[in-house]
C-alpha cells in the first residue's frame, strides 16, 4: 500500500467562490505545518484530504486510493484521523463516551480494546483524570484535546489536524509536539496552524497557502533562511520595512523584503519569514474572490 | 501523558459487526430517553387505568400507545438521530457511513414495538376479544385491528422520527409531525361519520399511518366502517418501510444509494397496492348494530 499523499491540479470552489485552485502536493511521512492567512483554503484543503469534501477539479490519492470511489474513500477512513477547526459534543456526553463513540464508528467493536485505546489517547492529550466529565462542562481547551483524542484512535496513518493548539496551555502544546513527533515517525500529519512556533518546534516541511494557490512548499529551513539580513531591530519602526511591531523590549522588530546594511540584524524566525513571504511576494495582491 | 503507540485495530470488525454493536449502542441511548420512558409510563397508566366496564367502543381506548409509543417514540428517536450532528464533521469521516447509522438507529424502533407488542397483550386482557366494542369484525380481524391501531404505530412512529431526523433541520420537525399527524387523523375521519358507506371517505380515512374502524354514538349504536384491517397493516408496514429507506438514502451513494432507489420504488408500489386493498376491501357497506 502507498504511503503517500498525492494531489494534481486540485481545485475546490462554493458557488462563485474559488477556495483552492490548482493545487499541486506529494506528501510523505512526517509532520507537514500548513500556513496561511485566514481565508488561504487551509481548512477547505485539510476537508478535502479528510474526505469530507470533494474537489472541483484535479485529483486526490491518499494511500493510493482514490476517495471519489465510495469503497476507496471508507478505505481512506479506516485510517484516517480527523481534527477539525470547529466541533460541537452532543449534550450529556462524557469524554470518555464521545470518544468510546467514535472508536465504535472507526470499527473498534471489541470492548476491551476499544476501551483501552480511548484511555490511552484521552490519556495521551492529558485528558485521563476528567474522562469521565461531561463534555458541556469543559473548558474551551479541554474540549479541542477531546477533539484531538478522537483523531489519534488507532494511530491512524493519516492524521489532519485543523488548528490542534488553539486555546491548549504551552505545556500541553509541548507534550502535543511530542506525540506528534511520535506519530509522525510512521504517519503523515499535516498540521494547519497559525502558530508559527508550533510549526517551527515540529515540521520539518512548511506549505504556505495564500488565495486558495500554494505560495511556498518547502524546508521550514529553507523558509526561514530566506529571511536572512531582512529582520532587524531598530528605536523606532522602519519605513522601508514591509511589517514591523513593537517587542517586549521596547524595540522595533523590523521585517523588509529587501536586506539592508548598517542595522542591528537578528536571527530570523518562521514567522518573520512567513510575514515576507505574504508581504513580499509581488503577485499576492488579490487576484481573485477565495475562501476557506 | 505519554506518547505511547496505538495497540493494533482489529481489522477482522468492519461491516456487520459494527453495525451490531452500533445498535446496541444506540439501543443503550434511546432507553434511558426521558421522552420515552415518559411515553412508556403513560402507556402503561392508560392501558391500565381504562377498564373494560367504561369503555363503549374500542377505537376510543387503543389510540393511547400510537399517541405515547408512536408520537413520543418518534420525538426520541428524532433527538436521537439529530444528536450527534454537531459532531457530523468528525463522525461523518469515519468508516461507518451515514446510511449504516441510519439503519442501526432504525434498529432502535425495535423497543418501542416490543412495547407495543406487550401493551397488545395487556389490551387483550383487559378488553377481551368478541366484545361489542369491537364492532362487527370477525375475531381474526379484531386483531388484525389492533395490530395495526396498537403495534404498527409504535414501529412507525420511531422510524420516522429518524427520517425526519435525517432529511430536516428545523429541531421541532417531529413535534410538528406529531401535531399534522394528529390532526390529519382527525380531520380524515370527518367523511365517514357523514357518509360511512363511502368508498372516497373510506380512502381518505385509511390516507393515514392511523385509522378508526369503528363509531360509536356514546355507546347507542356501534357502526363498523369500510376499509380492510389486514390490507391496512401492509399500509402501514410499507409506510415503515418507506421511512427506513428515506432515512437510508441520506448520505447514502453508489451501490448503497442505487439499492436503496431501487427498493425503495418497490415499497412505493407495494404500499400503492396494500392502499388500494386496504380502502376496498373488507365490509362493502358499514355495518350497523
Amino acid at each position: 500500500m502507498s504511503r503517500s499523499i498525492s494531489l494534481h491540479g486540485v481545485g475546490r470552489t462554493f458557488g462563485a467562490t474559488r477556495a483552492l485552485a490548482d493545487v499541486d502536493l506529494d506528501m510523505e511521512p512526517g509532520v507537514i505545518g500548513l500556513l496561511g492567512p485566514n481565508g488561504a483554503g487551509k481548512t477547505t484543503l485539510l476537508r478535502l484530504l479528510a474526505t469530507a469534501l470533494s474537489p472541483s477539479q484535479g485529483e486526490i490519492r491518499v494511500l493510493g486510493r482514490d476517495p471519489q470511489v465510495p469503497a476507496e474513500r471508507t478505505d481512506i477512513r479506516r485510517r484516517l484521523g480527523y481534527q477539525p477547526q470547529e466541533i460541537g459534543f452532543p449534550r450529556g456526553f462524557t469524554a470518555f463516551a464521545f470518544v468510546d463513540y467514535i472508536a465504535l464508528l472507526k470499527e473498534w467493536t471489541q470492548p476491551a480494546a476499544r476501551h483501552a485505546e480511548v484511555r490511552r489517547v484521552l490519556d495521551q492529550v492529558g485528558l485521563s483524570d476528567i474522562a469521565t466529565k461531561r463534555i458541556r462542562a469543559m473548558s474551551g481547551g479541554q474540549r479541542r484535546r477531546v477533539a484531538l483524542a478522537q483523531a489519534l484512535l488507532g494511530s491512524p496513518p493519516v492524521l489532519m489536524l485543523d488548528e490542534p493548539t488553539t486555546g491548549v496551555d504551552p505545556e500541553q502544546r509541548v507534550t502535543l509536539r511530542t506525540v506528534l513527533a511520535e506519530i509522525a515517525r510512521t504517519s503523515i500529519v499535516v498540521l494547519s496552524t497559525h502558530q508559527t512556533e508550533d510549526v517551527a518546534a515540529l515540521c520539518e516541511r512548511v506549505i504556505v497557502l495564500d488565495r486558495g494557490r500554494v505560495r511556498y512548499d518547502g524546508q521550514v529551513t529553507e523558509l526561514v533562511r530566506q529571511a536572512a539580513g531582512r529582520v532587524w531591530l531598530a528605536d523606532q519602526p522602519d519605513p522601508a520595512a514591509t511589517v514591523s511591531w513593537r517587542t517586549g523590549t521596547g524595540r522595533y522588530r523590523n521585517v523588509a523584503a529587501q536586506a539592508r546594511d548598517g542595522v542591528e540584524h537578528v536571527e530570523p524566525s518562521l514567522e518573520d519569514a512567513y510575514l515576507l513571504l505574504r508581504g513580499g511576494l509581488p503577485d499576492s495582491r488579490p487576484t481573485e474572490e477565495v475562501a476557506s | 501523558m505519554n506518547a505511547t503507540l496505538a495497540p493494533t485495530r482489529p481489522e477482522s470488525s468492519a461491516g456487520r459487526t459494527t453495525f451490531a454493536a452500533l445498535v446496541v449502542r444506540e439501543l443503550r441511548r434511546f432507553v434511558v430517553n426521558p421522552v420515552f420512558l415518559a411515553a412508556v409510563a403513560l402507556t402503561a397508566w392508560t392501558t391500565w387505568g381504562n377498564p373494560a366496564a367504561s369503555v363503549n367502543e374500542i377505537d376510543s381506548v387503543n389510540w393511547y400507545p400510537a399517541i405515547f409509543l408512536g408520537g413520543f417514540g418518534m420525538m426520541a428517536t428524532f433527538w436521537l438521530t439529530r444528536s450527534m450532528r454537531h459532531s457530523e464533521p468528525v463522525v461523518g469521516v469515519t468508516p461507518t457511513g451515514l446510511p449504516v447509522r441510519s439503519a442501526a438507529l432504525c434498529t432502535v424502533a425495535v423497543v418501542p414495538f416490543l412495547c407495543g407488542v406487550l401493551t397488545l397483550f395487556a389490551f387483550l386482557h383487559y378488553h377481551p376479544l368478541d366484545a361489542r366494542v369491537y364492532g362487527a369484525f370477525s375475531p381474526p380481524a379484531q386483531v388484525a385491528v389492533l395490530v395495526g391501531q396498537i403495534v404498527v404505530p409504535t414501529l412507525g412512529g420511531p422510524l420516522l422520527g429518524v427520517a425526519l431526523g435525517r432529511w430536516v433541520r428545523f429541531p421541532g420537525a417531529a413535534f410538528v409531525a406529531f401535531l399534522v399527524l394528529f390532526g390529519w387523523v382527525n380531520v380524515a375521519t370527518v367523511p365517514s361519520l357523514s357518509h360511512p358507506d363511502s368508498l372516497a371517505a373510506t380512502a381518505l380515512r385509511q390516507f393515514a399511518p392511523f385509522t378508526h374502524f369503528t363509531f360509536t354514538n356514546n355507546g347507542a349504536a356501534m357502526t363498523t366502517w369500510r376499509g380492510s384491517p389486514w390490507f391496512f397493516i401492509g399500509w402501514q408496514l410499507a409506510l415503515c418501510a418507506i421511512a427506513v429507506l428515506v432515512a437510508m438514502l441520506r448520505g447514502a451513494d453508489g451501490r448503497v444509494r442505487a439499492r436503496v432507489t431501487r427498493t425503495l420504488q418497490v415499497v412505493l408500489v407495494v404500499a400503492a397496492i396494500m392502499f388500494v386493498l386496504a380502502a376496498a376491501g373488507g365490509f362493502t357497506h358499514a355495518v350497523h348494530a
